[in-house]
């Protein structure tokens, strides 16, 4: 098998043997969303540095003990979360916060002429990134990351239903935000 | 079915929506959404809707660029955090050379390759150090200023005939390999008519698959 085609269990196998290449192949497939999960988790691409280099240290020690029982993307998902979420508690910043960020547009222009400057695909992409973080990392694994429902559960360390409910929120928030800024689609 | 009823099932194949997208849907929740696209007139519209979020959320995450230098500096964390990978110096090399001509390494050229490149940092190390067979490089400015031509030996070439050949023609490995597996060879051409010969030798060897002439001798040719 060429490492082309090399699963990324099989890659974790080596790994767990202390293979340098196989984690070095890992950390090309899958570094550059471990990097902007973390990014968007923690709204810094510095820290997104640091914690994307640690899952992958992370991936290099725990190797041995990686039982195969969910994909390895979504592992590496699930430790990005839990060190950027231990990070941030760390520095005591508030990044949950469901009021806080609502799904409008912030700054001095008024919806109305921040509508005018943009199409719909940018108002859409700002409205995602607007999104309550708890939301828009629903939307991120769904959609950037290709996650399936438990899949999201497992990184987010909650239960299947509660990730269909923060999926209803997210796209509702979203279609209400699209709505206020003119382009109503019907629903919700 | 009442409006709130309704309701209720476009909510729930709302929700479902990014999942069928995204193909990791399945079973009944596949069956429900694939019979609602197929049943509702609305529902086509709001797959729409979908794939603009799935563009949209796509957008800005790719807006976020890792760092170039990432991998570089984590295989130095890694390094650091796994320790020495091997016993380092002369007796390992020469222990692995001889191990390469040992071993027939039609299968192994590219990592083959990677030896001879360790041999010539070794020789960077230690100016003048000599190989099993042949001699390899030796201080830095005098390799800056040795006639040389560029070399790619075949891929089932034999590494025995290889250093067998440059041993007894006073050739010497100066570079390589690039990525496509050129080395730069040193040539002992005291003027052009000498390096022309060495050319043609080099070029007449079996596990010769191409030369290119490089610098040349003083004396011009």
């Amino acid at each position: 098998m060429t490492a082309a085609t090399e699963t990324d269990r099989a890659l974790v196998d080596r790994v767990a043997k202390g293979d340098r290449a196989a984690v070095r192949l890992l950390f090309m497939r899958h570094h550059a969303r471990v990097y902007r999960f973390v990014a968007r988790q923690t709204g810094s691409e510095m820290m997104a540095d640091d914690i994307a280099n640690e899952v992958f240290l992370e991936l290099w020690r725990q190797a041995p003990s990686f039982e195969g029982r969910s994909e390895v993307s979504t592992w590496l998902l699930g430790i990005a979360r839990f060190k950027a979420l231990s990070l941030l508690r760390k520095k005591k910043e508030d990044w949950i916060d469901d009021e806080a960020a609502a799904a409008v547009p912030d700054g001095a222009d008024t919806p109305e002429v921040v509508t005018m400057k943009e199409d719909k695909a940018a108002a859409l992409r700002r409205f995602v990134n607007a999104l309550p973080d708890e939301h828009r990392v629903v939307i991120d694994l769904a959609y950037y990351h290709g996650q399936s429902v438990s899949e999201i559960g497992e990184v987010l360390d909650i239960p299947v239903a509660t990730v269909k409910t923060r999926m209803f929120y997210a796209r509702k928030k979203l279609g209400e935000a699209l709505k206020a800024a003119g382009y109503d689609r019907g629903w919700p | 079915m009442s409006a709130a009823e309704k309701m209720s099932r476009r909510d729930e194949m709302e929700t479902l929506l990014p999942f069928y997208l995204n193909g990791s849907l399945e079973g009944s929740d596949l069956e429900a959404v694939e019979e609602w696209l197929a049943s509702d007139p609305a529902a086509l519209a709001a797959l729409g809707e979908a794939e603009a979020e799935f563009s949209g959320t796509t957008a800005a995450n790719e807006a976020i660029r890792p760092p170039a230098d990432a991998l570089s500096r984590f295989a130095k964390a890694l390094d650091a955090e796994a320790g020495p990978r091997k016993p380092a110096g002369s007796s390992w090399l020469a222990q692995a050379w001889g191990r390469f001509m040992a071993v027939p390494v039609g299968v192994a050229w590219a990592a083959a390759a990677v030896l001879l490149a360790l041999v010539m940092v070794q020789s960077f190390v230690e100016p003048g150090g000599k190989g099993n067979d042949f001699e390899i490089a030796g201080a830095q400015d005098d390799l800056a200023k040795m006639p040389f031509a560029l070399v790619k030996f075949k891929p089932d070439a034999k590494m025995s005939d290889i250093s067998g050949f440059l041993g007894s023609n006073g050739l010497k490995i100066i570079g390589g390999p690039t990525a496509d597996g050129v080395f730069r060879l040193g040539m002992p051409a005291a003027n052009a008519a000498d390096y022309a010969k060495q050319i043609g030798l080099i070029a007449a060897q079996p596990f010769t698959e191409t030369v290119i002439e490089g610098r040349k001798p003083a004396d011009g040719g």
